[in-house]
């Protein structure tokens, strides 16, 4: 799965990776090391952090009330079971170790070359970035900068610009519209039926990130609905609330775009 | 063809409006709370029409229902898997770009929390 999304972003993000990871080695020695290479390589997540774990970070602090809402805990275990068959114990000791290490000491530079193992320093930096910034102010690493593309440098400007400029804009916003807007944030499918749903139609069990893949593309597409058949119903003139020929008008529409699946369409069975 | 289907889903939901209980969508409402919500969210009144929130429902359940069968004949045969689902949004940039937010967003709690919690192990020993 890492292959993906990240494998497209990883190419980018290697120096930085590199370069942060550097600062958080100084405890680990090869020994160490080469457990990570062997441990973490098949990891789903073990690529997933490298581009931009600030910024999406401070983002998923909004939308975490989303996901708290939702989640069960209990499903992490099914998941993490999934993923991290190939991980052992210790690198997650070891890694939370040198974030501690890290957190403690606040070093900034650190110029040890490491020959073999860029890719474990890319885990440990991604994992330090995440226990820092879920946990504590987001602070960048120095080195981050230094080495930044521009085109990372560029994305990650737009994303801040981006948040500001959300935030300007929800910080004018009216009584009504802020409780628009948070039920157009919090609401969300149940999980639970969504699976019992998709578990009924397969026939066989499917995996906590399906239901969440399966939650949220259903509702973009609720929201396209009723964008459209907003539309529709202030082109015939009318106001208040949906009537369900606004929706089949809306619905219609969609369908010839092709933005509703209509299932295998079915070869006219008479030649007129 | 079009027509077609327009029709014998129209006709879906008269049944419905009239008998309440021999179609598919004659089950329980499964999403009646969060679709209101949903529709107020999006834009509609603060208390849409039960009729629309029905109607609509009845459109989520069919569009998973054909993302589910389409997604069992993608890839592994039989089974659902994230990347069938992300294969089968690719064009539809809107979906794509939501999936891709939510699984990214999804990893990286996990490793918050993962990390979190082993530091709370670590400090606890």
């Amino acid at each position: 799965m890492d292959s993906i999304f990240s494998r497209a972003e990883s190419a980018h993000d290697k120096d930085d990776g590199v370069k942060c990871g550097l600062e958080s080695l100084e405890v680990k020695d090869d020994q160490s090391l080469r457990n990570e290479a062997v441990g973490s390589q098949d990891s789903f997540s073990s690529v997933k952090l490298e581009n931009d774990p600030e910024s999406s970070f401070a983002r998923s602090d909004s939308d975490q009330d989303q996901y708290n809402d939702d989640q069960d805990n209990d499903n992490d275990h099914d998941h993490d079971q999934d993923q991290d068959n190939d991980e052992t114990g210790d690198t997650h000791l070891n890694r939370a170790a040198s974030a501690l290490e890290d957190i403690l000491s606040n070093t900034s530079s650190f110029s040890k070359p490491a020959a073999s193992t860029k890719s474990d320093m890319k885990d440990n930096s991604e994992s330090n970035d995440a226990f820092h910034e879920s946990i504590m102010l987001p602070k960048s690493c120095s080195s981050d900068k230094r080495d930044k593309k521009k085109e990372m440098k560029s994305r990650r400007e737009l994303e801040e610009e981006e948040r500001e400029k959300m935030q300007v804009l929800v910080s004018n916003f009216t009584e009504e519209q802020l409780d628009r807007y948070e039920m157009y944030r919090r609401s969300a499918f149940p999980k639970a039926a969504i699976k019992r749903l998709m578990q009924t139609i397969t026939g066989c069990s499917v995996s906590q990130n399906v239901v969440i893949a399966m939650s949220g593309i259903a509702k973009v597409f609720v929201g396209e609905i009723v964008e459209e058949a907003l539309d529709v119903m202030e082109t015939q003139g009318e106001s208040g609330p949906l009537q369900p020929k606004h929706l089949r008008e809306a619905i219609r529409r969609l369908r010839l775009k092709g933005q509703i699946p209509n299932g295998r369409p079915r070869k006219p069975m008479f030649h007129f | 063809m079009v027509t077609l289907d327009e029709t014998f889903e129209q006709f879906e939901e008269e049944e419905t409006d009239v008998h309440l209980g021999s179609t598919l969508s004659g089950r329980k409402r499964l999403f009646s709370k969060e679709l209101r919500c949903m529709m107020y969210g999006f834009g509609d009144d603060q208390n849409p029409y039960t009729e629309s929130v029905d109607l609509l429902e009845d459109l989520v359940i069919e569009f998973i229902t054909e993302m589910t069968h389409k997604a069992m004949e993608v890839g592994r045969t039989g089974r659902v898997q994230v990347e069938d689902i992300v294969f089968l949004v690719r064009k539809d940039s809107r979906k794509y770009a939501r999936v891709k937010d939510l699984l990214t967003m999804n990893e990286e709690l996990k490793k918050a929390r993962k990390a979190f919690d082993e530091v709370k192990y670590a400090d606890g020993s």
